[in-house]
């Protein structure tokens, strides 16, 4: 598909084109993966939203050591260390950088990046369960979002324009949720690749360009016959699948596997739900980005969350389940003993767990596990 | 042509050793081991070549080939690849039907293997990226007590109160014998220890798939029959070595074969 190549492209210069912006007066925002930071804030200050979401270097794991303690999770030391290290361009761009704090590794990123370096570091906290104060101290936490946005852009953020940001989320929303329904079908018409490309670029590419990407993309698969290879489907989900990661799809792939859907506390666009376009915005925004969010593997109680998984499983007609999780992120290795049994008796599918400390000496064993795995579970 | 086409192999080509097995339907003609040695692509020739003239048979006489173990990649006159994790399952169904659980323990990684009732694997779990639990665990510490590989086993046989190692971390450990050494333990109880401690980390690590009647051990470190008294010490059940516990995963691979013509 030519289009994938053009995101590929967008993605290559989009730092040049954050730079130009910044030239003319742009503000360049910058926020922590995870879904619970509402993009619409950004795009209605007219400033630009931009996810510190790469990872997969053990460059920048071994430069976190000067830092940090390595007993943290694997993405936010790569954080650490590619920031700290100047390596990662994108964090000499940003006039700020908000954290909504879900827990203590990305605590820990604030922190540490607040002592060493003069970023302006902006954490406001994501509630662990879901009722109605929670809801309400989420929103008191997005309403300091937009305060400071404000401050910083010197652009009031009206209803118009925040509602106005909405439907722009809220139509790449629809055309990534479009695109990734598509791969209920048997074959499925997309590589996981390509489609965790498509969320990867959409936290950093311009939002205008992404929509009609993606708009484009939808057409040529409407258009195109499925060509994706037969195998086993695979549901593949976990902490974080960073951009630049890209080692657990490719041995996925190389052994025959066909990944159709994926879930992730970070490195996967919270698609599913829009944004509601009646009422009070900024309450619109935190019933979508955390009543509606599903909870990553943190939350108390984790039941929603292994729901949601076996949803997925279900109406994606998978064969496998494939959890990749990073190393020393407590909660995704907690969770990764109690759901293998669960997902056993709801719907008798079996899972892979693996770790992944983006150390390229993983390699051997990872690849074996997954062969093994797709062998075990070929039809 | 008849006899051609029954003829199949298997080749795993493991980190310490190279195995072959060349399979008639369902009887094992040939099997041989060999060291890895520096290359693989080179093993894996090697030890093909060198189980075909124990018959007198050419490659051509080979059906199909599937080779298995960390070098399967590496060989390049093999039909297909197969991890040594299914062909582990696929050898020891073959040898005894009723077996559930294999304990594969090589020279670079241990596997608990659970066999479903169709021969295939239930679960399996795999050590981690470290020496320990490994055969190259045992080999660093026959090392430090100057003693062969092949005779640490029946040494640790002879240890009537073995010391206790709270480390299996292969440099830990290592540091732990030293210390024993100096302290005048006697190296029977040093063994004893140490396959002790490699015996309840391999059977931690197997708990998460458990272990069910029949349990057999394969591959190289099964040849330690200290090991396997350890080994059946923690599981509390009898466990079975075959003949030849090496060639487990060429043979898996050769069953495979053997069903591809």
């Amino acid at each position: 598909m030519e289009t994938i190549n053009k995101i590929e492209s967008q993605l290559r210069f989009r730092l040049k084109e954050l730079k130009q912006a910044k030239e003319k007066g742009k503000k360049i925002i910058g926020y922590v993966p995870g879904g619970y930071f509402p993009e619409e804030l950004v795009i209605a200050a007219g400033a630009i939203p931009v996810c510190m979401i790469r990872g997969g270097d053990k460059a920048a794991i071994d430069a976190s050591l000067a830092y940090i303690d390595r007993w943290l999770d694997t993405f936010y030391r790569a954080q650490i260390g590619s920031c700290l290290s100047g390596e990662d361009p994108y964090y000499n761009i940003i006039d700020i950088l908000f954290d909504p704090l879900t827990d203590n590794s990305n605590r820990a990123l604030s922190d540490t990046l607040a002592y060493h370096t003069d970023i302006e570091i902006f954490p406001f906290g994501v509630p662990h369960t879901k009722d109605e104060s929670a809801h309400e101290y989420y929103l008191h936490g997005i309403n300091r979002v937009k305060k400071r946005l404000e401050e910083l852009t010197g652009v009031e953020i009206t209803s118009d324009r925040l509602e106005e940001a909405i439907l722009l989320c809220n139509k790449e929303r629809e055309l990534l949720r479009k695109i990734s329904l598509l791969r209920q079908s048997d074959p499925s018409p997309l590589d996981s690749n390509h489609f965790v490309m498509m969320n990867h670029a959409s936290m950093i590419i311009d939002k205008k360009t992404q929509i009609e990407t993606l708009q484009a993309i939808v057409e040529e698969l409407g258009e195109a016959a499925p060509n994706v290879k037969e195998g086993p489907r695979i549901l593949l989900t976990g902490s974080t699948l960073a951009w630049g990661d890209n080692k657990i799809l490719n041995m996925i792939e190389d052994a025959g596997g066909n990944v159709v859907i994926e879930s992730f506390a970070e490195g996967i666009t919270p698609y599913w739900y829009d944004v509601k376009t009646t009422g009070d915005p900024m309450k619109a925004l935190a019933e979508k980005y955390f009543m509606d969010r599903a909870v990553p593997a943190w939350f108390r109680p984790c039941n929603e969350m292994h729901k949601n998984l076996v949803r997925l499983a279900q109406d994606f007609s998978v064969n496998g389940v494939i959890w990749y999780q990073l190393m020393i992120r407590d909660s995704y290795k907690i969770e990764s003993y109690y759901f293998p049994e669960i997902l056993k008796k709801e719907t008798g599918l079996s899972m892979l767990t693996l770790e992944s400390d983006y150390d390229p000496y993983e390699t051997g064993q990872m690849r074996t596990r997954i062969e093994t795995y797709i062998e075990s579970i070929v039809r | 042509m008849a006899l051609k086409s029954k003829i199949v192999a298997g080749i795993d080509i493991g980190a310490a050793t190279a195995k072959a097995v060349i399979l008639n339907e369902s009887k094992i003609i040939a099997s041989h081991v060999i060291p890895t040695g520096e290359s693989v692509k080179k093993a894996a020739e090697s030890v093909m070549k060198q189980t075909l003239d124990k018959e007198g048979l050419s490659m051509n006489d080979i059906s199909y080939k599937i080779a298995t173990g960390y070098g399967r990649r590496a060989v390049s006159f093999a039909d297909e690849v197969i991890t040594e994790i299914s062909c582990h399952a696929k050898g020891v169904n073959m040898l005894m039907p009723d077996a559930q659980t294999v304990i594969d323990i090589g020279g670079q990684d241990s596997k608990v293997i659970e066999i479903s009732k169709d021969g295939n694997i239930g679960n399996f779990v795999m050590n981690d990226k470290c020496a320990a639990g490994t055969g190259r665990f045992l080999e660093v510490m026959a090392r430090v007590l100057d003693s062969n590989i092949n005779e640490i086993g029946s040494i640790s046989l002879n240890g009537n109160e073995p010391c206790q190692i709270s480390n299996t971390c292969t440099v830990f450990a290592e540091s732990e014998m030293v210390t024993l050494r100096a302290e005048g333990e006697t190296r029977e109880n040093i063994f004893a220890g140490i396959h002790s401690a490699m015996a309840h980390r391999v059977v931690i690590m197997g708990n998460t798939v458990g272990f069910k009647k029949s349990v057999v051990f394969t591959g190289g470190v099964a040849r330690n029959i200290g090991m396997k008294k350890f080994l059946q010490e923690r599981v509390g059940m009898e466990i079975f070595v075959p003949e030849k516990p090496q060639i487990i995963g060429a043979l898996g691979a050769a069953i495979v074969a053997r069903n591809k013509i």
